[in-house]
């Protein structure tokens, strides 16, 4: 009974502090509709800056703590909402994700730039009034840092509570989610309100950071920081991210079930409990979605749709992937081997990013975790798909459509509970999936004796999971660069089997859901199983992906997997468009080649010109924190950056001379890498330098009639002849002529107003 | 008993009652109108019928069964289709795709063999939407994605038809041609209800009008009894004091 009382108060007192944290995540996304991602990076970034204040450079603690709580934090809150966050209202929920998201990783490349990952020595981040500061409660020695906490915790929940029913800015910032514009016509002003809750989410953001951050016992780390945003938000889907008392509750009963694990569960015999109270706060979330009510189905939400997907017609995508393949076969010729290491590498990516391609870009529903289900494939072809053994092991045919097979199942598993509820309940699940993976099957290393089944088995064996490359029938993909063309050819192949299925009955269903579930429902869609259909093919497709990227590895570990590549992977293909084919080859090859290559060749630059080290190690680190920088961007133009290439490149498909001209020049300088007359750098420089010349050309050299002749077919009746009046001044300028008719029409004098 | 009905329906939103213990009757082979002044409860009615909106007491029957606990999807494959006064249209798809898809979502759990392309061509000729089929629905006007709503909700083979102003933004002629369309569609056997504040369209097309005023039914009946009717004058008028 001591113990259990024990148990109980240390269980409490964690509790308190996920609690603090979880009702930040409550107020910012009551207030602004916007679950914030970045919720967890902003305590990480705090608790780094207050350890920099108070312990590298010694200054006082309650200097510091004004400084981080009072000062910084809540002026981080409110720029992240006046810069970033304010944008998304009415965009799309992909980019109301993908951008929090995004800010996430920033703020993540970030703390890595100014604060070496691998220090000399470990940061310490001691506890307030000294660790061996305690007093003895019911048998238990509790620092003061750990009762202050409480304390803290039952002020908040008390202060929040009061603040939402007792002020008139409380009962206001409630209705700013409700309805702004109603707020906004009974003099209230929403964007301020919402601005004030930011900047009160990310205080409690950043007094969680620096409570938890000495409770959490080892050296601080920016990853285990960061992702105390998942075991906020289980807590707060108690209160379906909107009610601050029940999100207390629910931060108490995660910290009493960790509490209870770590105290009842036999750490020696069962090797996994370690990981499974790492584990519960995902588990929870599981079982409470199961229980949340219904979500009243919406119509349209997105009020202003700024993304438009071309889509191209199916003979379009199969002359694309024919000069993707020849181009990769090209390209192959001049690579070094370590560069078609890395390609392979890219391409295995892409083909992971097709599956966002669908799920994503198509049905619009969203996985923040697609390399866990690429890990779950890889553990497959592991165990059950391998044949032969030390240097003529292959993997076989067999074992990736076991593992497409089971990946679809599990994907079906993870997607069923919150499949009824919004996306956003989706995109949390897969969230909360992704560090189970990480948490409990990647980290399953040990082997140990099956009950029943007679083996020894380990998920994960010793923490590498190794994947042979394959050999289908008579085809060896062993060597690099074959390998790089079978990668090359499936995401081909698959790239034109979505296309098609976009054209298909089921291609379209999905687009129907994606745009309007209300208008899908009422025409006879079951909502819930094309979900669960897309859901579980698209698992698949990743799951296949994850195998193959450990083939072209060899074998990985579990930092592989990680939910912040996968999350990095979705942000890219998001920014190169994810409701194209090529946005996934944009991804892939961004996440998988280009900022690894960039960076590699910043470090190598630095090396050789150690005068220049540090101009190239802010380079390095500026291309680390990029990628957020464009996944910020995603507000801005959602449709991403292929759509945009493509619309600058239509006037050059219609200058003859300069596509010709364009397409020899790196030609030349193709056969010239070759022959290693000039080095890859400048068939690199000379193919940017074309590409970046030929839209300008092209506008310069274009026949004038053509051009217009050309808009005229693309913009219905330009001459305005019986284009509806709502549409002048969209479609085409608007001119005297417009405003003469409709001065006649609304019988003013002309000329007039 | 009539093919659509709606009884007792009372729906509260917090404190305030949207529809209080309202009753209305769809019969096949009409058009019947239901009108009322705004924020008269009709829209939430139509997703109650639908099955958007759970009320909170009442029954909704369809064809004799009752769907008053069924998911939207489930009443749709028993029959009923609607056009929503917000537009719902699917914007990635043209004109053409927007109504096919109806077709697919009916093949697709009919499971029966359908040229759903063909079908479109035809429903795309009989609205009149056979010009514009290729156009994106972003960019034709109101009135006539109106009739795209209407041509995608036929594709489900209806017996049931809920139309939430479907004139609104139509030009004159437009309308006339969709009055025309209605009584076409209600000869065949549909079972058509009509959200208008276009009087004339209602008085013409609508066999019986229901009259709905802060969510309960004030007044039903033919066009002509209902248009005298002084509760209903009341309504949209005000009370002969305030006037």
């Amino acid at each position: 009974m001591e113990t259990f009382l024990q148990y109980t108060i240390l269980g409490l007192v964690a509790g308190g502090v996920y609690g603090i944290a979880a009702s930040g995540l409550v107020v910012t996304y009551t207030t602004s509709g916007i679950f914030n991602f970045a919720h967890g990076a902003v305590a990480m970034l705090s608790a780094f800056t207050y350890w920099q204040l108070r312990f590298g450079w010694d200054w006082p603690a309650p200097l510091a703590l004004v400084v981080v709580l009072g000062v910084l934090a809540p002026l981080l809150g409110a720029l992240l909402y006046g810069v970033v966050m304010r944008g998304l209202r009415g965009t799309s929920e992909v980019a109301r994700i993908v951008v929090p998201v995004s800010v996430m990783l920033g703020f993540l490349a970030l703390s890595t730039w100014v604060w070496d990952p691998t220090p000399r020595s470990p940061r310490l981040f001691l506890m307030f009034f000294g660790a061996g500061n305690t007093v003895s409660i019911g048998g238990v020695n509790l620092a003061w840092h750990e009762i202050t906490a409480v304390v803290i915790a039952v002020v908040v929940a008390l202060g929040l509570r009061f603040l939402f029913f007792g002020t008139r800015t409380g009962v206001a910032m409630r209705a700013v989610v409700d309805d702004p514009d109603l707020l906004e016509l009974n003099a209230g002003r929403p964007e301020r309100l919402a601005m004030a809750s930011w900047a009160l989410g990310a205080f409690l953001a950043a007094l969680a950071g620096v409570l938890i951050t000495p409770m959490m016992g080892s050296a601080m780390s920016a990853h285990a920081l960061t992702l105390l945003v998942i075991d906020a938000f289980a807590a707060a889907m108690f209160g379906r991210l909107r009610s601050v008392p029940r999100t207390f509750v629910g931060a108490l009963v995660l910290g009493l079930l960790g509490s209870y694990v770590i105290g009842y569960f036999p750490s020696d015999r069962w090797t996994w409990t370690g990981n499974f109270r790492v584990s519960l706060p995902m588990i929870t979330l599981f079982v409470v979605l199961l229980f949340l009510p219904q979500d009243r189905l919406r119509g349209a939400t997105v009020l202003r749709s700024r993304e438009r997907y071309r889509l191209p017609s199916v003979r379009t995508a199969v002359v694309a992937a024919v000069v993707l393949v020849a181009g990769m076969w090209l390209l192959r010729g001049i690579l070094a081997p370590t560069a078609v290491n890395h390609m392979a590498f890219g391409m295995s990516m892409a083909v992971i990013a097709l599956s966002l391609v669908l799920l994503t870009g198509y049905a619009g529903e969203i996985n923040l975790a697609v390399l866990s289900f690429g890990a779950i494939g890889a553990i497959i072809v592991h165990h059950f798909g391998v044949s032969g053994s030390g240097g003529d092991a292959r993997s076989t045919l067999f074992g990736y459509a076991a593992a497409a097979v089971v990946c679809a199942l599990v994907g079906a598993l993870v997607a069923l509970p919150s499949l009824r509820l919004r996306g956003l309940y989706l995109a949390l699940s897969t969230m909360a999936f992704g560090v189970f993976v990480s948490n409990m099957l990647l980290r399953d290393i040990t082997e140990r004796q099956l009950p029943l089944l007679h083996t020894r088995f380990s998920i994960f064996p010793s923490g590498n999971l190794g994947v042979p490359r394959p050999k289908f029938g008579p085809v060896d993909l062993v060597a690099m660069p074959t390998f790089l063309m079978f990668l090359t050819v499936l995401f081909a192949v698959l790239g034109v089997g979505l296309i098609a299925l976009r054209h298909s009955s089921y291609g379209r269903r999905l687009t129907a859901m994606k745009d309007s579930p209300a208008a899908s429902a009422t025409l006879g869609q079951s909502l819930v199983t094309l979900k669960l259909s897309v859901f579980m093919l698209s698992a698949a497709i990743a799951g296949v992906g994850g195998a193959l990227m450990t083939a072209q590895i060899g074998s990985a570990n579990l930092d592989r997997f990680d939910i912040f590549l996968s999350l990095t992977l979705l942000m890219l293909t998001v920014v190169g468009g994810i409701g194209y084919v090529s946005g996934a080859l944009f991804g892939g090859i961004a996440a998988g080649v280009l900022f690894v290559a960039l960076q590699n060749t910043f470090d190598k630059l630095g090396v050789d010109h150690p005068d220049l080290e540090g101009f190239f190690e802010f380079l390095a680190n500026l291309t680390l924190v990029l990628p957020a920088l464009m996944g910020v961007s995603i507000g801005r133009n959602p449709t991403g950056a292929v759509e945009k290439i493509l619309v600058d490149f239509g006037p050059v498909r219609r200058v003859r001379p300069v596509l010709v001209a364009g397409i020899a020049t790196v030609g030349v300088a193709y056969v010239l890498a070759r022959n290693e007359t000039i080095s890859n750098w400048w068939l690199i420089v000379v193919t940017a330098v074309v590409i970046g010349v030929m839209p300008q050309a092209a506008k310069r050299w274009a026949p004038g009639p053509s051009e217009a002749a050309v808009d005229g077919t693309a913009l219905p009746a330009a001459d305005g002849a019986d284009l509806p009046l709502e549409l002048v001044g969209v479609v085409r300028p608007y001119t005297v002529a417009d405003r003469e008719m409709l001065d006649a029409a609304l019988d003013v004098p002309a000329g007039k107003g | 008993m009539a093919h659509l009905e709606a009884r007792g329906i009372s729906v509260r939103f917090g404190g305030k009652a949207a529809l209080n213990d309202t009753t209305v009757l769809v019969e096949r082979g009409a058009v019947t109108g239901l009108i009322g002044p705004n924020g008269a409860g009709k829209t939430t009615l139509f997703n109650v019928v639908c099955g958007l909106q759970a009320p909170n007491a009442g029954r909704v029957l369809l064809d004799g069964d009752d769907v008053t606990r069924k998911a939207p999807h489930r009443r749709a494959r028993h029959g009923l289709a609607r056009t929503f006064q917000r537009l719902e249209l699917f914007t990635s798809l043209t004109v053409r795709d927007n109504v096919r898809v109806g077709g697919d979502i009916h093949k697709s759990w009919t499971r029966g063999r359908r040229d759903t392309a063909a079908e479109a061509e035809r429903v795309l000729e009989l609205t009149g939407l056979a010009s514009i089929a290729d156009r994106e629905v972003a960019e034709i006007p109101t009135g006539q994605a109106r009739v795209v709503e209407l041509a995608r909700a036929l594709m489900t083979r209806p017996t049931a038809l809920l139309l939430d102003e479907p004139a609104a933004g139509q030009t004159d002629e437009e309308t006339a041609a969709f009055g025309r369309l209605l009584r076409r569609l209600a000869g065949d056997g549909l079972a058509i209800c009509l959200v208008e504040h276009d009087m004339t369209l209602v008085m013409d097309v609508c066999e019986t009008i229901h009259v709905l005023d802060y969510g309960r039914t004030i007044a039903v009946g033919p066009p002509e009894q209902v248009r005298d009717d002084p509760a209903v004058i009341e309504a949209y008028l005000g009370t002969p004091e305030g006037v």
